[in-house]
């Protein structure tokens, strides 16, 4: 058996470096797509700022796009080092979602990056203006291979088990690519990068309007940021909602968790708006309900029951015995793949085989058709992940999503009266909001992997099983390697990010070329539009 | 015969998109919603950009006046 540690130890390696990279990511999702909307007024209004305005915010995306990439290479790698019986288990099926992720980033992304930043003079503007647009497309299908396979662990769809191979084989591509799961946080994720992206043009064109520089850039960022980043909010909480309803079905411990659900109770269930969940006691010490409100946030009715932790560990007590004959089919099959018999128990009990494997680190001699009561127990609460964590982290997530969402429709308000250069305790908000999407982000990404615990691929394969066997010397120096060295990545790019803020957008750049005349008689929308074919020829 | 080919190319590029939206509304109706709102994102963002650009016309209009 693995040492627990090393279990522990590679988790946390993977957590740290998903985190440090969790960083990056958001902001390049959404800042690619604010860059394509700046270009966008670029190419149909043909005014210099909305070019000066690409250039400027295209730089910082691409400090961040590079330190993005650096961080994210070695999470690929380390399904391979650390999580090697996961690999082999699951390669079949987690890998082609992977591999075109890595190819997408690679070839499309990266290639369209390139042409991006030194296309300006060597493109036409529409052209470039494509360029934008498939950069922007090529980071969000990234991210939806990325969270295919994620969907995957969360909730297994388009596999099935073969016992004669041990592994996971994909049965259906579609269901890999359309499951719920995967949809659903899949567009939670990318939309909270459009907000990270809106929190940060709107930042730092605060910061400019404080100080009372590159105001007509300020102006027009803060303008684009405030609009795109309510309207990604509403889409944030929206997908939220969604996600939980999704979720709350395919994986109902997470749920229990997040709500700090201990006794299934009658409907219409109570909501806990704050809570202080004990694991060991089993019970919130103290909480805060609103009457009836979990039932209709999370079935949408007020008839609905959610199951609370009481009664998902009945169920998974159940399931660990009707699992244990699966195991045990599953040794006698790889003595000898012609066993009949044993094939016809394993099909018999193989819907439960994970919940077999979940016990077999408590059953002596890690024989599970020896698994005790006590065993079985305890195998049942481990199934249940940590509560506290995740029920703090969904709070906060969702606390912050709803102050952000304040912040912008305050944002829209006052720069649609023109009025945001005088708020100055407004401005000052905007600035220091700049790291609450960042937090929120990562705060998510903690309530979807704690969650999914203790399993890597859910009710499936169970994490202990799935570590490789290093030392655990070699995993607190290689943790302690990547600790180090992230958080240089995370300094250069803050260093980066400020000088490159500090310097401000080219100010030997050319003026405006709508001239004041044209300017004054006020085209309009419509008018704005009219040269728009004669400069897409370029 | 230019603009005939024209219209074959944007007539092939509708039908792609029809295509792909029936595909996706049917298997991946969250999918579609993040396509069809994130272009609505983005040209929101970008009618405002243009909307504070008639804005400040319109101001140094006024003021001129």
């Amino acid at each position: 058996m693995i040492d627990n540690t090393v279990v522990e130890l590679s988790r946390w390696q993977f957590a740290a470096t998903a985190l440090y990279h969790f960083l990056f990511v958001p902001l390049t999702l959404g800042l690619s797509f604010l860059l394509a909307a700046m270009e966008t007024v670029y190419v149909t209004t043909g005014r210099d700022i909305y070019r000066r305005m690409a250039h400027f915010w295209g730089k910082l995306f691409l400090i961040n796009f590079a330190l993005g990439v650096a961080t994210g290479l070695t999470m690929e790698f380390q399904f391979g080092t650390n999580w090697s019986f996961y690999s082999s288990f699951v390669g079949d099926t987690f890998g082609a979602p992977l591999a075109i992720e890595g190819l997408m980033a690679f070839f499309m992304e990266s290639t369209f990056v390139g042409l991006m930043v030194f296309g300006w003079e060597r493109l036409t503007r529409a052209q470039h203006l494509i360029v934008t647009y498939l950069v922007a497309l090529g980071s969000n299908l990234s991210a939806v291979w990325i969270l295919v396979a994620n969907g995957f662990m969360q909730d297994p769809q388009g596999a099935h088990f073969n016992p004669l191979t041990m592994r996971m084989e994909l049965t259906s591509f579609a269901d890999l690519i359309f499951n719920s799961d995967a949809q659903s946080k899949f567009v939670h994720t990318s939309i909270a990068g459009y907000v990270t992206a809106a929190m940060f043009v709107g930042g730092i064109s605060a910061f400019y309007m404080l100080r009372g520089r590159h105001m007509e850039l300020a102006r027009r960022s803060f303008r684009m940021a405030a609009l795109f980043g309510v309207l990604a909010t509403a889409g944030v909480i929206t997908l939220g909602d969604a996600l939980g309803f999704v979720g709350g079905q395919a994986q109902p411990t997470k749920l229990a968790a997040m709500e700090a659900l201990w006794k299934t109770e009658p409907a219409p269930m109570p909501f806990n708006v704050v809570a202080a969940p004990s694991q060991s006691a089993r019970r919130n010490l103290w909480e805060i309900q609103v009457p009836a409100a979990l039932s209709l946030l999370v079935t949408h009715t007020l008839d609905g029951t959610v199951p609370a932790v009481d009664e998902l560990e009945q169920r998974a007590a159940e399931r660990i015995r009707n699992g244990i004959p699966a195991v045990a089919a599953l040794k006698r099959l790889a003595q000898d793949p012609a066993d009949a018999q044993a094939m016809a128990q394993f099909r018999a009990h193989e819907k439960d085989l994970g919940y077999g494997f979940l016990v077999q680190r408590y059953a002596p001699g890690q024989d599970a058709s020896k698994a005790t009561p006590d065993a079985i127990e305890r195998a049942a609460r481990d199934t249940i992940p940590q509560v506290a964590p995740i029920f703090w982290s969904f709070r906060i997530m969702v606390g912050l999503g709803l102050l952000m969402l304040g912040y912008f429709i305050l944002a829209v308000i006052y720069t649609l009266r023109n009025q945001v250069e005088h708020k100055r305790g407004f401005l000052r908000v905007a600035l220091w909001s700049i790291p609450v999407p960042f937090i929120a982000c990562e705060m998510g990404w903690l309530v979807a992997e704690i969650g999914r615990q203790p399993w890597t691929v859910y009710q499936i394969l169970p994490t202990w099983m799935s570590a490789s066997t290093h030392s655990v010397a070699y995993l607190a120096f290689s943790l302690t390697g990547f600790v180090v060295l992230y958080s240089i990545f995370i300094a250069i790019e803050m260093y980066l990010m400020v000088k490159a803020i500090r310097d401000g957008p080219d100010p030997d750049g050319p003026v405006d070329t709508v001239p004041p005349a044209e300017a004054a008689a006020g085209p309009g929308m419509a008018g704005a539009a009219m040269p728009f074919a004669s400069r897409w020829e370029g | 015969m230019a603009t005939f080919a024209r219209f074959l190319v944007y007539l092939f590029i509708a039908v792609c998109v029809i295509v792909i939206a029936v595909i996706l509304g049917a298997y991946g109706s969250w999918y579609f919603a993040w396509l069809v709102g994130t272009v609505m994102m983005v040209l929101i963002a970008a009618a405002g950009a243009a909307l504070l650009d008639t804005q400040e016309a319109e101001e140094r209009r006024g003021g001129g006046h």
